[in-house]
């Protein structure tokens, strides 16, 4: 055979037995085979030096591009072989994405601190401070400076825990704001926060141990309106913005003119439902100007600043937002019952 | 305090309907709790005569009436009641009548006889006895007079009014009474309202009331108004059907006239009243004074009361016979008897009151209407008011002042309140409400309240009304003006003042670091109450002398169960994870953050004067099949790393942990954390069963300890050399100790040291290999096998010796 059909031959074999093989361990067998030291190929180069010296160069020439075709070829094959392979492997890895597995186990946060955490940042976007007290307060703190002396009727409206006669534990987070009253100058922008305790027996509505969140803005010229446009937007932004207030007089010692505030029912929306007991309203929070008696007894001259106070009920806030409807679950240590808030 | 419609529209036109009246008081600052209107759910209840009576035939104890009911014809109506009698008129409920608790009247057979209707009972209508009398006979109510037949009964039997119940606040005691609700509303309703009071006029049988009393008040710093009226020739009797409907309505009994008319001026006035049985004050002689100490008085519930010095009594020349403004005593109480009385009418000191309230337990219409405030201003009108009834129920004679027309009553008033003029811009009450009132439309609103009014040069001189105790600062004005001139007016302005930087407290960011961390790994927040037993506390174990036994004492608890300020977040954590384990969770995982209160601090106590220590801590529960000490370690021990504070762990905690699984992670010696197992003692106390994890971490001592934010250093650019080797040891050998000996022996140019695995077998003779891997690095250079290698063998020699320790081959 002549050297060309020779080099064609084989060519065309390695190629034919590389379409045989189904592995890549295989095709690299067949290469060592055809293209090694020892391979086919290097076997007719070496056959090149028996050659007519004129004809080599021209042989070489064949050489070369045929083994250059036949290898590129090769690699060709692998890559296919390659693909093959891992969509095989890839397919034997298939499991069932649907089983059932007991996941991670998830915490969650007591819903008074989620709604505190929520007030707290509606709060300081509105520029408000929040500042901390002890919870086991001075009668002087939690009552005298709010206006509410020794034997004030109004005492009764909380009936309050006593340690001593002069130590409480603090019926309201108020004592905060007088004691954050005695300690700055105006202007001040603060909030407050936590445990308040009293006497009031445990049931659907009542709970010894609560959560209030207190507001207090002084400065010159603060007005009734400015405390009412704060309130309503804080309902807005807590309850969306079909939400509104709604002021009531009332009376509290420490404000005056003080003023009830009830917020648009967010169950029915206004319309009348079980939850606001058909009056479409929902009683939120207590409010009103600071009373000028104590501005003064906390060392702020009432004659130049004016400010305004409010306290909400975070374990109402939690209840309405969550639709609980006794106040007792929010001390349940049920984990299936903590589970549910988010 | 509950009042019938009918009684304040006695005082003022309520034109309007009950839903909008109600909802207009309660936006001006007068709640109302509740409305309820009586006889409602009576329908078709009308007056019936009864003709004839015969004996069911097929029954013993039934009868079968005939009853007319005018133009509704005859009807005849089976009844069980053995009362009735033919003539008798009856209440009868007709076929489709409704009676109160939704029952339904039909006609029907009863035992094979027709029955078309029933005969009623005062209980079935809800009439009491005290609202008509006979109501209360244990048969069919019999009306004592022959009403027309067919007419509704609900007007006769005082059943047909709207009662307002309302939620008077703290403020305003005036509003405790049918004329302060009318005066209220007269000016919440406006539109020339006017209010009706009746007039006022007294007969008096002539005589000296000084002929048949006197009155000393030895202590008016309590008492500063008394006044005495004296009715002689009492006719004791019931009380006419408008004034026991009234009573009825507002929620009190009618016993007799003479002690209705003190309750009747009571809810009409705001001033309580008392009769005295003036033939048993002994001397005839009413003595104003402090009780005696030890100073025994029976009281009219019957019981003895023993006084302390400084309460306030009515006595007598023999002693005390009432106590002021609380509760008449027994000796001198009305009874069918009685000929003639002293009524009293009188201002006792709130304060006084209160506490004599409070220290004997009683607490009384009276009494709580003193507490809240009475006006002694108008105390005079509610006496005259008081000897009017008298006259128009005939119910005595009114004894006159003297022969020369002297004054009726005996009226001790040494010190008569004088009203402070208060002095307001109109312009400062516009900036306070921000609402733009015009100055002569803050005058109207308050001439409406009944205040007297000056306005000069935009400055109110405004004088309360004497039944006002509440008004004497510019800023309760400026309250009146606006919830008047309505709330709703209110503007919704932002304040104008300067940007303010706001955030959280620095304990609240920390408190929210430490539940986002915990969340994360899966544990829930829980709340329990801050306080707690002393019982609860001692379940834990603690050793005698533990300051956690000496919790903080609530003087007036709620009960023994929250008696004491919480000491230790533990004890509710284990209740809390037996109540799950008690609901079949096979593992939780709680967390609580909050106070602890402590009564001392190193050894030294409180001050009584002073308040508390209270420190923040957070306390961890687990249990579950998949957890360990070293997860419940882990936990405390990552918490306080992520805060930046590498804890040591030394061996041993509290008593209520295990002794040989509990840790103290401490920071120079203070311990930051505690955590270990439950003690199986303390366990079971509380009903857990199985072993249950706890961790304590002190938070306060977290945010002491929290280092700033750290200098980030560059990463290595150099290999690092590793080397393992694994140690044989004694069991009793600490594998905490032999790391940190390692890192020690090895000094700067070890990166890090971790044991990772620990092998015990039987050929190792009772000890135990710890097989620990060490990484070297310098940062400046590659470093050497040869340097690695002699360091590594230095530390072999160092920590073998001191361990001893071989090297396992």
């Amino acid at each position: 055979m002549a050297m060309r059909e020779r080099i064609e031959a084989l060519c065309e074999e390695a190629k034919r037995a590389a379409d045989g093989v189904a592995s890549q361990a295989e095709l690299e067998s067949l290469r060592v085979q055809y293209f090694g030291k020892k391979g086919s190929f290097t076997q007719l180069s070496r056959g090149l030096g028996q050659m007519p010296p004129g004809e080599r160069p021209q042989a070489g020439q064949w050489i070369n591009a045929a083994r250059a075709a036949a290898e590129e070829y090769y690699d060709a094959r692998q890559a296919a072989l390659k693909r093959m392979e891992r969509d095989s492997k890839l397919a034997s890895e298939t499991i069932d994405v649907t089983e059932p597995r007991a996941g991670r186990a998830l915490g969650s946060l007591h819903p008074v601190t989620i709604v505190m955490n929520e007030l707290a940042d509606l709060f300081a976007g509105m520029g408000y401070e929040m500042v901390e007290g002890p919870e086991v307060e001075y009668d002087r703190f939690n009552f005298e400076l709010l206006n509410q002396p020794k034997n004030h009727p109004a005492r009764d409206a909380q009936d309050t825990f006593y340690i001593e006669d002069n130590i409480v534990l603090r019926s309201h987070t108020s004592p905060v704001q007088a004691r954050t009253m005695i300690e700055r100058k105006p202007p001040i922008r603060i909030i407050s926060a936590g445990r308040v305790y009293r006497a009031d027996e445990v049931d659907a509505t009542h709970s010894p141990v609560f959560h209030q969140m207190e507001g207090l803005y002084i400065d010159k010229r603060v007005g009734m309106s400015d405390l009412n446009g704060t309130l309503d937007a804080f309902a807005r932004r807590l309850y969306g913005p079909n939400a509104s207030t709604r002021f009531r007089p009332s009376f509290f010692p420490f404000t005056e003119p003080s003023a009830e505030v009830d917020l648009t029912c967010p169950t029915c929306g206004g319309k009348g439902c079980r939850v606001c007991k058909g009056t479409g309203w929902i009683e939120m929070l207590g409010s009103g100007m600071v009373n000028p008696k104590v501005l003064d007894m906390c060392g702020i001259d009432s004659n130049v600043y004016s400010g305004f106070a409010f306290g909400i009920g975070m374990d109402r806030v939690a209840m309405l937002r969550y639709g609980v409807s006794d106040m007792r679950w929010l001390f349940e240590p049920d984990a299936r019952m903590l589970a549910q808030f988010r | 305090m509950k009042l019938p419609l009918s009684w304040i529209g006695d005082y003022v036109d309520i034109d309007i309907p009950v839903d909008e009246y109600v909802s207009r008081m309660v936006l001006a600052g007068n709640g109302v709790e509740g409305v309820e209107s009586l006889g409602d759910e009576i329908s078709d209840v009308v007056v019936g005569r009864i003709d004839s009576i015969v004996k069911h035939p097929n029954s013993d104890h039934l009868l079968i009436c005939q009853v007319d009911t005018g133009e509704r014809g005859v009807r005849q109506i089976v009844t069980g009641a053995p009362n009735v009698f033919e003539g008798a008129y009856v209440p009868v409920a007709m076929d489709g009548a409704s009676l109160p608790g939704g029952k339904a009247i039909k006609r029907g057979k009863l035992r094979g006889e027709l029955s078309e209707g029933m005969l009623c009972s005062g209980g079935e209508l809800n009439v009491p006895d005290a609202l008509y009398p006979g109501a209360g006979v244990d048969g069919i109510l019999i009306f004592s007079e022959p009403y027309p037949l067919g007419a509704d009964v609900r007007p006769i039997l005082g059943i047909d009014d709207t009662v307002v119940d309302f939620e008077v606040l703290a403020n305003r005691p005036d509003c405790l009474c049918a004329w302060g609700v009318a005066r209220e509303s007269a000016a919440v309703l406006g539109g020339g309202k006017r209010l009706r009071k009746p007039e006022i006029a007294v007969e008096t049988v002539g005589g000296s009331i000084h002929d048949y009393a006197r009155v000393d008040v030895r202590d008016s710093d309590l008492c500063p108004r008394y006044i005495a009226c004296v009715v002689d020739n009492v006719r004791i009797g019931p009380s006419p059907m408008w004034m026991r409907k009234a009573l009825n309505g507002a929620g009190m009994r009618s016993i007799n006239n003479i002690v209705d008319i003190t309750n009747f001026i009571m809810l009409e006035t705001g001033h309580p009243m008392h009769a005295f049985d003036l033939d048993k004050v002994r001397g005839r002689h009413i003595i104003v004074r402090r009780a005696e100490p030890g100073e025994t008085l029976r009281t009219l519930d019957e019981k003895e009361r023993v006084l302390t010095g400084g309460m306030l009594v009515i006595a007598d020349a023999e002693g005390a016979t009432g106590l002021a403004g609380i509760m008449g005593g027994e000796e001198s109480e009305i009874t069918g008897s009685t000929r003639a009385i002293l009524f009293e009418c009188a201002a006792f000191d709130r304060t006084s009151i209160r506490l004599t309230s409070r220290a004997l337990g009683m607490r009384t219409e009276s009494s709580g209407r003193f507490e809240r405030g009475v006006a002694q201003a108008t105390a005079r009108e509610a006496m005259l008011r008081a000897c009017q009834l008298v006259n128009i129920l005939d119910a005595g004679d009114v004894v006159g002042g003297q022969a020369g027309g002297g004054d009726m009553m005996i009226d001790v008033y040494p010190n008569p309140v004088v009203q402070p003029e208060i002095k307001a811009g109109c312009a400062r009450i516009r900036e306070c409400i921000g609402v733009d009132v015009p100055d002569v439309k803050m005058v109207e609103l308050l001439e409406s309240l009944k205040f007297t009014v000056r306005l000069e040069n935009g400055v109110l001189y405004a004088t309360p009304p004497e039944f006002r105790q509440d008004v004497d600062q510019e800023a309760d004005l400026a309250e009146e003006i606006l919830r008047l001139y309505g709330y709703h007016h209110l503007g919704t302005t932002l304040p104008v003042g300067p940007s303010m930087s706001g955030r959280r407290s620095p304990r609240m960011t920390l408190l929210n670091n430490v539940k986002s961390q915990l969340t994360a790994w899966g544990v829930r927040e829980t709340l329990a109450f801050s306080f707690t037993s002393p019982a609860q506390i001692e379940k834990l174990g603690l050793l005698r002398g533990d300051p956690r036994l000496s919790p903080l004492v609530i003087r007036n608890p709620l009960g023994e169960d929250t008696s004491v300020m919480r000491t230790t977040l533990v004890p509710a954590m284990l209740a809390a994870l037996a109540l799950n384990q008690s609901r079949q969770a096979q593992s939780c995982a709680l967390f609580e953050t909050g106070a602890v209160f402590e009564t001392s601090r190193e050894g030294v106590a409180r001050n009584e004067e002073d308040l508390p220590w209270e420190r923040q801590m957070l306390c961890v529960g687990i249990y579950g099949p998949s957890v360990d000490f070293y997860e419940a370690r882990g936990l405390a021990e990552a918490l306080l790393k992520s805060f930046g504070i590498l804890a040591k762990v030394e061996r041993g905690a509290d008593a209520y942990y295990h002794p040989g699984r509990s840790a103290r992670l401490t920071v120079g010696g203070q311990a930051a954390a505690r955590v270990g197992e439950v003690h199986p003692d303390t366990a079971e106390r509380f009903g857990i069963e199985g072993r249950a994890y706890i961790a304590e971490i002190d938070l306060d001592a977290v945010a002491a300890l929290t280092p700033p934010p750290p200098e980030i250093k560059e990463l290595p650019r150099h290999p690092a050399v590793t080397r393992d080797v694994a140690l044989i040891m004694d069991e009793s050998v600490q594998l905490g100790d032999v790391r940190d000996s390692i890192a020690r022996a090895c000094g700067s140019l070890l990166e890090s040291v971790e044991l990772f695995d620990v092998y015990r077998a039987e050929r190792l003779g009772g000890k135990k290999s710890a097989a620990f891997s060490l990484r070297f690095r310098a940062a400046d250079r590659t470093l050497t096998d040869g340097e690695a290698a002699d360091i590594f063998a230095r530390m072999l020699e160092v920590v073998g010796a001191q361990y001893n320790a071989e090297i396992r081959k």
